[in-house]
């Protein structure tokens, strides 16, 4: 560590403090729900640093070292958004307010794609979100990632057409549709609860704690 | 040197805090926005708009305008900035160079699956699996088994030439 000083950059800390203060006041200028977002993003990326979270962790170190602790925090971090998710979408269907859901089209490039992605993760040190989060840490590497993740999104987008006509897509489930809310979260609570208990087994028969 | 604000900047929290945490900011987004916090579209857009810049074939034309209104924008340039102020914060903000030129490869191939692999199954881990499992989407659940199975072959890719 080159500064093992806790306080040596406070100052700059609290001049960029002043930079985000002033770019989120021009953009409430411009549109206030933007300035909002940003915030936002501001405190997912303050958090995703402090907790170290990191999605190739929780889906690779069960694999590799055993850990589950980062995996369980995940599964925590699902559940309870199917829970904050089911009562917004609760609330805006009583307000009678347009929004859009992420239910997409189930196909052969969900797999495809699914795989890749996984394989990318791991062996680029990070997931999407982890390369922005690392590139703000100032890693280079990740720097290198996301110049790789923007040429396969361009290629990926000029391309996606061809495994869809080629090998078809079946209709986006929407789970509510089919079992209905109550059942439809139950069950994806219960898995999840399932999930945390098979991850806390496996963690203590890897590493015996 | 262990008061509350001190350990809130300088940090770690533990995992399932920042759980907490971004799950409360995940509804938040969606609250504003209308719409899941997701990451590949936003760059996708950005990758297609410079594509167009360059003279490539794409499918939209994004204007700059039209990026600089988009929400996923300001959620990933927020992710950025916040990460930096959070190293800052804690006086650990320097630049980390590659250790070694094979991660310089390994970076860049792996950037490019991940991004290519999220934008044919429209999403990544937040917009396709965190947030397709929380919409209602069985999509979003496929999505993760397979995540799954890449993850085990990268990690086998991993182990046998990169540590």
């Amino acid at each position: 560590m080159i500064h093992n000083n806790l306080s040596s950059q406070r100052k700059h800390s609290l001049g960029f403090v002043v930079f985000l203060g002033l770019l989120l006041i021009l953009i409430a200028q411009l549109d206030f729900s933007l300035s909002i977002t940003l915030g936002l993003g501001l405190a997912i990326g303050f958090t995703l640093q402090k907790s170290r979270f990191c999605f190739v962790s929780a889906f690779r170190d069960p694999i590799l070292t055993g850990m589950t602790e980062l995996s369980r925090a995940v599964i925590i971090l699902l559940a309870l958004s199917i829970i904050g998710f089911a009562l917004v979408e609760w609330w805006f269907r009583a307000q009678q307010i347009f929004f859009k859901p992420y239910v997409f089209p189930l196909g052969v490039h969900t797999l495809v794609g699914g795989s890749l992605f996984g394989i990318g993760m791991v062996i680029a040190g990070g997931c999407v979100t982890g390369v922005l989060m690392r590139i703000g840490e100032g890693f280079a590497m990740q720097m290198v990632a996301f110049i790789g993740l923007l040429l396969g999104a361009f290629t990926g987008k000029q391309t996606q057409y061809i495994w869809k006509n080629f090998f078809g897509e079946w209709n986006s489930v929407f789970l509510p549709d089919f079992l209905g809310w109550f059942p439809t979260l139950a069950l994806e609570l219960a898995l999840l609860f399932f999930l945390w208990k098979m991850l806390k087994w496996w963690q203590v028969r890897q590493l015996n704690k | 040197m262990k008061r509350p604000v001190n350990l809130i900047v300088n940090g770690p929290w533990p995992y399932w805090v920042g759980a907490i945490v971004l799950a409360f900011l995940n509804v938040l987004v969606f609250i504003v926005n209308k719409t899941p916090w997701g990451v590949t579209r936003n760059l996708e857009a950005w990758a297609e708009w410079l594509g167009l810049k360059l003279g490539l074939p794409v499918t939209n034309f994004y204007t700059l305008s039209d990026l600089l209104s988009a929400y996923g924008t300001y959620t990933n340039l927020g992710v950025i900035f916040g990460a930096f102020l959070a190293t800052l914060a804690a006086s650990q903000a320097r630049f980390r160079p590659i250790r070694s030129k094979k991660f310089f490869y390994s970076a860049l191939i792996g950037g490019f699956l991940m991004g290519y692999g999220a934008r044919i199954a429209s999403g990544c881990n937040v917009g396709g699996m965190l947030n397709g499992i929380a919409s209602g989407s069985l999509t979003g659940w496929v999505f993760a088994i397979f995540i799954l199975l890449g993850t085990w072959i990268g990690s086998k890719i991993l182990l046998k030439y990169l540590i």
